[in-house]
């Protein structure tokens, strides 16, 4: 495997996925790579009904900051869709990403086993290497 | 008249996630639809059992099933921040995948006929290893596999706004099944480009067409008299079925299609039209959130099939998307064409993704 040159991290406000998004920070930061952080809007956020704040670009972009990565390699980015179908368009097509960090467990989903897990379809399914971090 | 075959109601009651969209009240909106047309003896409702392990089986994995029957068991909860599982949960889905398998059986037996499925939960989003996008068990697959089982070549047909991943999925391999997807596009799930064409053995049986927001009923109509019609007349199916969401309504709070009532029973006259002979068609609920426009749009599509041009609203005109739509055939059909020439001279595509089961990704090694 090559050295990544762009990150991408699902994240979605969780406190697993700011941990995902804390550890490739710090790795685009060590080997000078660019971060691509990657949030997908779901059915019930696409029309306001989600009952939760959506995740604000500032806290996030803050978050890979904090670590030491220029703000110059950091990007936003907002998609609708289901989240592993989002993170694998990420891998395709020009400016694709190189390699994709997830926390285990998403915003609202349940505590157990592999039902509707976001990390284990993409370990399953992407063509790019998939870092999968506990929170 | 065509008799209507009517599966359902199933999940007027159970399967409730308090104040979510996805509510029980969406299939008593389509059970008043179905009875506002005053159908008589024209309506057949035929019993809704639950589908069997061995049926569910064809389209899902044996661990799925174990784990959402025990999460459901177990009070249920969150599957993701879409889709809710409670105590009934399990039972309700199982129903609602047995419902289509209720309404063939019907169809079958008179030899003529539409049947309609008012069931609950939906089903399109559903991939073989998991439920999302309020879908739990994807039960026009269940229907649908358990024809091509018994031999039958089967066209599904899905206007629902969003595209029917979980079905695509389901079906990206195997040659017995057309699947065919009009749908707002960027929206939920976020699959469904022109150049997702089927897998290695059902390459081309695999078709999106999706469409911008504002789109209106003349842009879908376009969609299936270009797209739709001649695929499903080359495909020349046994069966079709029919994901007939609701959702593409102008007043559904989840999209922003710009479609009427009256523009789904146009689309319900095209799909009549391309039946096979004997009926053998039958619509399957699935999405759909304001009450009054799926009230009124079950009223017109099963109007439509019976001969009743009595519309409440009126066909809608003007929106974006022609382009869209002839941007999809053009791509669609660059797509194949390079398949053939890059099989033809050794080339290689994209390997299809294979951990859930062929998740729809396979593309040409292009930026498109």
């Amino acid at each position: 495997m090559s050295v990544p040159r762009l990150i991408a991290v699902g994240y979605d406000g969780s406190a697993d996925s700011v941990a995902a998004l804390r550890w490739g920070a710090e790795i685009a930061s060590t080997i000078g790579a660019r971060l691509r952080i990657v949030h997908a809007v779901g059915l019930l956020e696409h029309a306001g009904l989600s009952g939760r704040c959506s995740p604000h670009e500032q806290a996030a972009t803050d978050v890979a900051c904090r670590v030491g990565l220029d703000i110059a390699q950091v990007e936003w980015r907002v998609r609708d869709g289901e989240p592993a179908a989002v993170l694998r368009r990420e891998t395709l097509g020009d400016d694709a990403a190189d390699l994709l960090v997830v926390g285990t467990r998403g915003a609202g989903a349940h505590g157990g086993g592999t039902l509707g897990s976001t990390s284990l379809d993409l370990a399953q399914t992407a063509t790019v290497p998939v870092v999968v971090v506990a929170g | 008249m065509t008799t209507v075959v009517l599966a359902g109601p199933a999940g007027e009651s159970a399967h409730d996630g308090g104040p979510h969209p996805e509510s029980p009240a969406r299939v008593v909106a389509a059970m008043k639809g179905v009875h506002d047309l005053h159908l008589g003896s024209d309506l057949v409702t035929v019993d809704v059992g639950p589908a069997s392990r061995e049926d569910l089986a064809r389209v899902h994995s044996l661990r799925y099933l174990d784990e959402l029957e025990a999460f459901s068991g177990r009070g249920g909860g969150a599957l993701d921040p879409d889709t809710f599982v409670t105590s009934d949960s399990w039972d309700a889905a199982c129903r609602a995948a047995g419902a289509g398998l209720a309404a063939v059986a019907e169809l079958e037996r008179r030899r003529d006929g539409v049947g309609f499925v008012a069931a609950r939960p939906p089903g399109h989003h559903a991939v073989r290893s998991r439920g999302m996008g309020f879908c739990l068990l994807n039960n026009v697959a269940v229907t649908a596999a358990s024809l091509v089982a018994g031999g039958a070549r089967v066209a599904i047909v899905d206007w629902d706004v969003h595209h029917g991943n979980g079905t695509q999925e389901i079906f990206w391999d195997e040659p017995a099944v057309l699947y065919i997807s009009t749908h707002q596009s960027p929206l939920y799930p976020g699959t469904g480009r022109p150049d997702e064409i089927g897998g290695a053995r059902a390459r081309g049986k695999t078709v999106n067409i999706p469409l911008p927001p504002g789109a209106t009923g003349d842009v879908v109509s376009l969609a299936f008299s270009e797209v739709v019609a001649p695929a499903v007349d080359s495909f020349v199916p046994d069966w079709i079925l029919v994901s007939c969401g609701f959702d593409a309504h102008r007043a559904d709070p989840l999209a922003e299609l710009a479609l009427s009532s009256a523009d789904f029973a146009a689309l319900a006259a095209t799909v009549q039209q391309l039946a096979p002979c004997g009926g053998r068609t039958v619509l399957f609920l699935e999405g759909g959130y304001d009450l009054q426009a799926v009230r009124r749009s079950t009223a017109s599509t099963i109007g439509a099939l019976v001969g009743d041009r009595t519309f409440p609203e009126d066909p809608t005109f003007g929106g974006p998307g022609a382009d869209a739509v002839r941007a999809a055939t053009m791509l669609r059909e660059r797509a194949l064409s390079e398949v053939d020439k890059e099989c033809s001279g050794g080339g290689s595509l994209d390997a299809p993704h294979t951990g859930s089961r062929g998740a729809p990704t396979t593309r040409l090694r292009s930026d498109w």
